[in-house]
């Protein structure tokens, strides 16, 4: 039916079909419009609250503590937050996307180890100046403040804390022989009551879980492991990976260990994610390095302590995410009046707090909701002894579906095998670029 | 049509033809066996749902009152399907007008270019679109998504409704013409009924695939309100830490398989003749 | 003849009326974009921050020397090819049981046919549920034969396979059908009356006959195995550790997950583009050369 394509005045047409697409294009991409409206250093210490419209994104893992901010903020102020939650696997696509086309909502979150990569790409205004207004500014958590900073200029705030716990399910302890309220204090005497649990064999209960495809999830759950007993995990400029170092391989021996002798949940193998902590949720994982953020909906008596190391100490992952104002904004100073109460006492301690989560504040860590509950008391000092790796390229490290990181764990844990310091040598590769 | 009658049954015809109604009633099986579980699953208890205990409507409860709620994504959904398939008519009906019965220069670049739209990855001309519309304001607007799609739904539809033109007989329009027609008037009064088939085709293949797209709301659209329904089905598999609600996943794909399959079966006798109107040219 | 006696003028602007919706949409949604595309894939183009000059030909060597590029490419055509072999036997088979009217036909060919109403992404979402370890009804046997759909490189490219197959199969059927009913009656009788058995009837008619659809079929199936995604995206993300990455998700994956980089994604696209033109320039060539 087609035949070939070779008349001239086919040619012709293409060409000139072909120019005029050209300009088009050209019109289209040409001049980038960003920034403008109200700077936000002008903002003064709280902001504006005029009835102004403010849109916010956050990643859906993060939707209960957002949607508990917007809605305290909305009812108590005249500004009105807009929230808009993105699939967690998507939100870089979108927040991509929008960025390349100034449609940036005025406020975002993002997941704070992606922040230092994002601040470097201009997505977020200056807020030092603001920052410097605040007379509690610091105690505010230096880790998720330090991610935000290039060039001594802060540009974003905590937004929700998340931080990794060693979770033990007392009751499973109890039936396993173990004192259900003492926690475990080296990785040995973790994997040691894992193994306990496992002993039971009882029907559907494991020893232990993990996400082992999942990237994030790991770096969230040994990196305090290594903290703890004072290893390094990068190097101070974030260009380089100290994963192969002693510490580090104390960590894996561990773990492959604990595959090998079938106390780890098998459907850990092929998570990536999504249902990282269902098994323990659900009640059948004896105990699991867990997001404290989940607290509040584990529904049964559960301990915390902080991440032991393979030689004893306690650590964990500062993680969570950032927020700032989107280069985009043209409402900075509104959105300086969201972020500025959502650092008060009345949002840390009445909104965060009261659900159990880690507040932003050093000065604000023994509040009242945290006295009550010791489990709280706990998170919080662990908090002081955490941290937040800081690196350029972490994401496709560590975090993307098919980084380097993952593929160490998976040979030194899954397969036993594989060469440490060339896999090691390729994430450094990546952290370098 | 090449037809063989089947001849009227005896009982040893029936007792011949058993292994073969077995057979194929087996293979018919296996390909509706997904979807017919589907369908009990999303009505059994299961644990970490909310229908953990007993037969009931608990997963279509969660999608009801996921965020902005089932019956808006619904109605986001059927807005976009149904503006594309508008659009996606009104185009390849002129178009393959167009293309079958006129001579003009540029043709056969432009039939190939449409064609060629099936020839780039999806994710690949997302972004450059996203750019594009949001410089014409269309950006976060159910009818950019509309456009798009429309946009993705040309090549098919316009090579349909081109073999569906050529496959009318020419002095059909002739008549007409001759008797003082426009060319509109040809298109419309003669060829328009003619067609009918092929166009309900296109039209029910453009609302299929309008309404199942994912990833021009998940790029376009910023507003949770504005949300098409298989995003949110999506989201619903991300959404709580930790958990991934399979019972209101399953729900969510009934939801979103009824009204196509629905369509696909009345539709059906169309359908197939809007195929076969290609073949009647011999 | 009917328009085309009209004059060459005025059918030309004529067709040029019909035709401008057409143009609209395809030059402005379409050529655009891929020009832009072709314009990230000599430029430096970081998702976040957007242009930032010519660089070619940088994005191209980064997309040949990517970890995953050989993989991708090869894993692609090893699915294309296990795709299209069975779809187009399978969507054979089925047409020639049901190219007979009746009853019992109509029946079975809807059967077939329903999986086709479903969007790509909710019959993966729906597999998603049916082979997950948690939710599957076959998750006791999963469990005793110890073995998980999506946990082997082998299992997550036959199970994902089997979810395309299945929801293709109904529409490659219905191509076929019409491609058989194309072929005059008498055309069997003469061979029946020569003798031929239904085997060489098949070989030597049929096939043959069939060629122009197969022409199509093949195009169709190629073209869109070479370019999955949903389905991968949806079921495995590329795993088992990196075994089922397809091309256009390491284009995904390297535009969206990590590397940020719209210009290397873009390259690839362009690579893409070019070999799909090929393969399927040459497939038209190879199915009308040896039309007699």
């Amino acid at each position: 039916m087609r035949r070939a394509f070779g008349r001239r005045t086919d040619r012709r047409w293409l060409a000139g079909v072909l120019v005029t697409a050209l300009a088009l294009g050209v019109a289209a991409c040409g001049g980038d419009d960003s920034g403008g409206g109200t700077d936000v250093a002008q903002a003064g210490p709280n902001g504006v609250d005029d009835g102004s419209e403010l849109t916010l994104w956050t990643r859906a893992p993060l939707e209960k503590q957002a949607k508990l901010l917007v809605d305290a903020y909305n009812a108590g102020h005249q500004n009105k937050v807009k929230l808009t939650v993105v699939p967690n696997d998507d939100y870089v696509a979108k927040v991509g996307a929008a960025a390349g086309s100034g449609g940036l909502p005025d406020l975002f979150a993002a997941d704070i180890v992606y922040v230092p990569n994002w601040v470097n790409q201009g997505l977020f205004q200056d807020l030092s100046a603001n920052i410097n207004g605040l007379s509690f500014k610091d105690s505010i958590n230096k880790g998720h403040l330090a991610a935000g900073t290039v060039d001594g200029k802060a540009h974003v705030l905590p937004f929700v804390l998340d931080l990794s716990m060693l979770f033990w399910n007392k009751k499973l302890f109890k039936e396993a022989g173990l004192d259900p309220e003492k926690a475990p204090t080296t990785l040995a005497e973790y994997a040691a009551d894992a193994k306990a649990v496992q002993a039971m064999k009882k029907s559907g209960v494991y020893g232990t879980a993990a996400g082992l495809n999942c990237g994030g999830c790991l770096v969230f759950t040994w990196f305090p492991a290594i903290w703890a007993s004072g290893g390094e995990v990068l190097s101070a400029d974030g260009k380089e990976s100290k994963l192969g170092d002693e510490t580090a391989q104390k960590v894996y021996s561990t773990w492959q260990d604990l595959w090998k002798s079938g106390a780890v949940l098998p459907s850990s193998e092929g998570e990536t994610g999504p249902t990282w902590t269902a098994a323990f949720t659900e009640g059948k994982v004896g105990l699991m390095l867990y997001p404290a953020t989940l607290l509040s909906s584990t529904p049964f008596d559960v301990g915390v302590a902080g991440i032991p190391g393979p030689s004893g100490g306690a650590s964990t992952f500062v993680g969570g995410d950032g927020i700032g104002v989107s280069k985009d904004s043209k409402k900075a100073a509104q959105a300086w009046n969201f972020l500025s109460w959502m650092m008060s006492e009345q949002a840390q301690v009445e909104v965060l707090a009261k659900d159990k989560d880690v507040v932003s504040r050093a000065d604000l860590a023994n509040n009242k909701y945290a006295a009550a509950d010791p489990r709280l008391v706990t998170i919080n000092e662990v908090a002081g002894k955490g941290d937040t790796p800081v690196a350029l390229n972490f994401q496709q490290a560590f975090n993307a579906p098919n980084s380097p990181w993952l593929t160490l764990v998976r040979n030194q844990v899954l397969k036993a095998g594989g060469d440490l310091q060339k896999d090691n040598g390729e994430i450094t590769a990546v952290l370098k670029q | 049509m090449a037809v063989v009658s089947s001849p009227t049954p005896t009982i040893a015809g029936i007792a011949l033809r058993m292994p073969y109604w077995v057979f194929t009633g087996a293979v018919a099986l296996i390909f509706l066996a997904p979807l017919l579980w589907t369908a009990v699953a999303s009505v059994s208890p299961h644990a970490g749902t909310n229908q953990v205990d007993g037969w009931g409507f608990g997963n279509y409860q969660t999608l009801a009152r996921y965020q902005a709620g089932i019956w808006r994504y619904l109605a986001n959904s059927a807005f976009v399907s149904l503006l594309t398939v508008a659009l996606t008519l009104l185009i390849s009906l002129f178009g393959g007008y167009a293309f079958a019965r006129f001579r003009f220069p540029g043709k056969n670049v432009l039939f190939l270019l449409t064609l060629a739209i099936l020839m780039v990855p999806y994710a690949t001309l997302l972004i450059p679109l996203y750019v594009l519309l949001n410089r014409v304001g269309l950006a976060n607007s159910l009818v950019g998504v509309a456009v798009v799609l429309t946009m993705f739904q040309l090549p098919f539809s316009t090579f349909l409704m081109r073999i569906s033109f050529e496959a009318v007989p020419r002095e059909l329009d002739e008549a007409a013409t001759v008797d003082g027609c426009s060319s509109f008037g040809a298109l419309w009064r003669v060829l328009l009924p003619a067609v009918k088939p092929g166009l309900i085709t296109v039209g029910l293949f453009s609302f299929l695939a309008a309404w199942n797209d994912f990833f021009a709301p998940l790029i376009l659209i910023n507003d949770t309100e504005k949300m098409t329904l298989p995003l949110a089905v999506s989201n619903l598999r991300g959404q709580v830490q930790g958990v991934v609600d399979y019972g209101a996943t399953e729900a969510g794909v009934v939801i979103l398989s009824l009204p196509c399959i629905v369509l696909f079966l009345v539709l059906q006798r169309h359908y197939v003749r809007g195929f076969m109107s290609g073949a009647l040219k011999g | 003849m009917s328009t085309n006696a009209w004059p060459r003028n005025r059918q030309a602007l004529l067709g040029w009326l019909y035709a401008t919706p057409t143009a609209v949409f395809v030059v402005a949604l379409f050529v655009v974009p891929l020009l832009l595309v072709i314009k990230m894939s000599v430029s430096r183009w970081p998702l976040l921050s957007g242009d930032q000059g010519i660089n070619a030909p940088d994005n191209f060597e980064k997309a040949i020397d990517h970890r995953f590029f050989i993989d991708s490419v090869v894993f692609t055509v090893k699915y294309t090819v296990l795709a299209t072999v069975l779809l187009l036997v399978l969507g054979l088979g089925l047409a020639l049981l049901v190219q007979e009217s009746s009853r019992w036909n109509n029946l079975l060919r809807a059967s077939f046919l329903i999986p086709s109403a479903l969007g790509l992404a909710s019959a993966s979402l729906l597999f998603y549920v049916f082979y997950s370890p948690y939710a599957s009804p076959l998750a006791p046997l999963m469990k005793s034969w110890g073995f998980t759909f999506l946990g082997s490189p082998t299992a997550a490219l036959v199970s994902t396979t089997f979810l395309i197959v299945w929801r293709y199969a109904g529409f490659y059927m219905v191509l076929m059908l019409v491609g058989l009913q194309g072929i005059p009656a008498d055309v069997f009788e003469a061979a029946r009356s020569d003798g031929a058995t239904r085997w060489q009837t098949f070989r030597k008619v049929t096939l043959p006959l069939l060629r122009p659809t197969l022409a199509l079929t093949t195009v169709l199936c190629v073209t869109g195995s070479l370019l999955a995604f949903e389905q991968f995206y949806i079921l495995t993300k590329g795993g088992p550790d990196n075994s089922t990455i397809t091309v256009v998700q390491l284009i995904y994956m390297v535009a969206f997950q990590g590397q940020n980089d719209l210009g290397v994604a873009a390259a690839i696209s362009v690579i893409v583009l070019v070999a799909l033109v090929v393969v399927n320039a040459l497939q038209l060539r190879a199915f009308r050369s040896e039309r007699s």
